[in-house]
């Protein structure tokens, strides 16, 4: 069993222009298992995405109080590929497009990464493992010769990242609104993916803004984040709570002084 | 000094007889040999390399090199079209009799001028590029020593890529002086992969030009993969006449180990043409390299593209000038282009320059350059996948030169530059 802690984490980004900085997390804590999957929503700007970034390592992200260990051991101050290399793995947003290398060598590199020099995938094994998610996530075989990332659909990006979580099967993935702009079906298909990997030997934390993927992904944890901090946590009903009442609805229940980025009013 | 001279015309002229070259051909040396007395150095846009030791003193001499030194730089292929030169020795011909019935000629350039004097005469240094541009140009001529002909007439469409292994044969203390003329008539078609590369370590000049006369409605892919040595100066011209609505495509990898300086124009001048000149480069060490690319818009509703990337490690020196060029009187015309380099070192000096020449109204015309660092958020992206930073930054400079690997026809070259360039970013990642 692996664990992964957030301990009073703050988090600081200083804009490159004004050179202004500003605190985005203010004491966030979290701790979660393998064999568990978790939920993190709340409105725009609260820093779901920021904590999602800081957990893999973005250089961006300045981190001024508060430690994340995996397994008992602070990662902070370890570089991204060494984080990935020790189990976790984080399905972004925006995945970068890279020209001249192909899904398939990208994928092999990434997985022999973290085996030894001289046990390195065979050919045939990881063939046979890439047909069996390509066939899992509805994905064409072509996918896998193009270049990453490259001239591919919002919709295949998403899948993209999906199928490089079940190929490298990191203990702990972080989906950070893997659903964002995907239709119904797609989202299924991906939802799919992701269940696939449940399991013991595997957690996840999810970053939603809608409820709609947790009907598919059903988290044993919720987590309500609000002004960078955690401020309620529940099971899955919390989140179908949220869903009829919205986020106002909730920060008003708890008498949070949280300037919400979409309030009108 | 008269004297001196006159000894080196007629050194000129014995080396020639000996070599049973025409009188056509010895004129013409004897002409460029007067030019180069008063013709300058060629000129660079931003860069200076007056101490670079681009002309040899060596007089006019013709020996054959041991075909053995291929040994190991080429594969045998007998189904390949192809044409081997070590040094000035021709060692391979392979043409498909099929070919050589439908007229198309593969030769060295020597043979051509005895065998084939009218089309030497016509393309050979006479339109696309002249002797008197420069005194490297001239130099060119009237030393020549070593060379290819490819003609495809009218109408003939080759698929397979016909491949030059050119080796420099560097054991001598001889220069190389070496023109590839291709000659593509009308709604023709034709790939032509060259690669070069250095046997030997002797310090010596290597000129090598590239002239290719793409006719009507023709279309003509060029790939190049440079590998010359480390102790070669290199100076390369190439050009092509673009004719009415005809083709070129230029990918060009830039892979010599020595300091080089070159060329590449495309002249589009007539209605319709349309040329795609991409380059990639990679120096290393305290390597030097300025390469100007141009296209030229004569001819209305011509496009011309330049795409250049280019990789700085170590302590070396990038320069890349990119000229779009539009006359006057070229309606509807279109030159788009980018200039790129990375740069790996902070001891590295690069510099990416497009210059837009317009002097019409009508027209389209772009431009990017940059000059930077890899793109941090590849690297992230690559790395949190568990990619070691060495492992990555290589992925992502392959990504920033794939627009011209991926366009080079033949796989063998391409997994050929792609390993080169694998092992140049490892040493200089040691750096």
């Amino acid at each position: 069993m692996a664990t992964l802690e957030v301990k009073n984490l703050h988090v600081s980004v200083t804009d490159e222009e004004t050179k202004q900085t500003k605190e985005i997390l203010k004491g966030v804590n979290l701790e979660m298992k393998t064999g568990e999957i978790h939920a993190i929503m709340g409105p725009n700007g609260t820093g779901k995405s920021t904590l999602s970034q800081t957990i893999m390592g973005q250089p961006g992200y300045t981190v001024t109080e508060g430690e994340i260990l995996l397994n008992g051991e602070n990662i902070l101050n370890m570089p991204v590929d060494e984080r990935a290399r020790k189990g976790l793995f984080l399905a972004m947003q925006y995945p970068a497009e890279i020209q001249g290398v192909t899904n398939a060598e990208f994928l092999r590199a990434a997985i022999n990464a973290r085996r030894d020099k001289d046990d390195q995938i065979s050919v045939m094994d990881f063939i046979k493992k890439l047909d069996r998610n390509l066939a899992l996530l509805d994905m064409d075989e072509s996918m896998t010769e193009r270049y990453l990332n490259e001239g591919f659909s919002g919709g295949e990006k998403k899948r993209n990242e999906i199928l490089q979580l079940l190929m490298i099967e990191p203990s702990f993935a972080i989906l950070d609104e893997i659903d964002s702009g995907l239709d119904i079906d797609a989202l299924k298909v991906v939802s799919k993916g992701v269940n696939s990997m449940r399991g013991a030997n595997f957690g996840s934390l999810i970053i939603t803004h809608y409820q709609r993927l947790l009907n598919y992904i059903v988290p044993d944890t919720v987590h309500v984040m609000m002004g960078g901090k955690i401020v309620k946590t529940g099971d899955a009903e919390l989140a179908k709570k949220l869903e009829a009442e919205g986020y106002a609805g909730l920060r008003d229940e708890l008498g949070l002084d949280v300037q919400l980025v979409d309030d009108n009013h | 000094m008269t004297q001196d001279v006159q000894a080196i015309a007629d050194q000129l002229e014995e080396a020639s007889h000996q070599h049973g070259e025409p009188y056509s051909l010895l004129d013409r040396r004897l002409e460029a040999l007067e030019m180069m007395k008063k013709l300058p150095m060629p000129r660079m846009t931003r860069y200076r390399f007056n101490d670079w030791p681009l002309l040899s003193d060596q007089p006019l001499t013709f020996e054959d090199s041991d075909p053995k030194l291929a040994t190991g730089l080429i594969d045998q292929d007998p189904d390949v079209i192809r044409i081997v030169q070590v040094g000035q020795t021709t060692t391979t011909v392979q043409l498909p009799e099929e070919l050589r019935k439908k007229g198309v000629i593969l030769t060295d350039i020597f043979s051509a001028a005895r065998i084939h004097p009218r089309l030497i005469e016509r393309f050979f240094m006479n339109r696309v590029v002249k002797p008197d541009e420069n005194k490297l140009t001239a130099a060119h001529l009237a030393y020549l020593n070593a060379g290819i002909f490819l003609y495809v007439p009218k109408g003939v469409e080759i698929d397979t890529p016909i491949e030059a292994e050119i080796i420099q044969d560097a054991t001598k203390d001889q220069p190389l002086n070496s023109h590839l003329l291709i000659v593509a008539e009308a709604q023709s078609k034709l790939h032509f992969l060259q690669h070069l590369q250095t046997v030997g370590d002797k310090t010596v000049p290597a000129n090598m030009m590239v002239e290719i006369v793409a006719q009507e409605g023709s279309t003509v892919a060029f790939s190049s993969l440079d590998e010359l040595g480390e102790n070669t100066h290199v100076y390369f011209k190439r050009r092509a006449n673009i004719g009415r609505d005809a083709h070129v495509d230029w990918a060009v990898g830039l892979m010599n180990d020595g300091d080089t300086l070159g060329d590449m124009d495309s002249e589009l001048i007539s209605q319709g043409g349309y040329a795609d000149a991409k380059a990639i480069a990679v120096t290393t060490g305290a390597q030097k390299m300025a390469v100007t690319n141009r296209v030229t818009n004569r001819g209305k509703q011509t496009t011309g593209l330049i795409n250049q990337r280019g990789v700085l490690l170590e302590q070396s020196e990038l320069i890349f000038n990119g000229i779009g060029q539009i006359v006057h009187g070229a309606h509807g015309a279109k030159a788009d282009q980018q200039n790129r380099v990375l740069m790996m070192s902070g001891d590295a000096h690069g510099d990416a320059n497009p210059i837009l020449l317009i002097d019409e109204n009508d027209v389209v015309a772009g431009h990017a350059a940059s000059v930077g660092p890899v793109d941090p958020e590849q690297m992230y992206y690559l790395m949190s996948r568990g990619i070691d930073r060495a492992t990555a930054e290589r992925m992502v400079i392959r990504g920033f030169l794939g627009s011209v690997l991926t366009v080079i026809p033949a796989k063998n070259v391409r997994d050929k530059m792609v390993a080169i360039l694998e092992r140049k970013l490892a040493d200089g990642q040691k750096y």
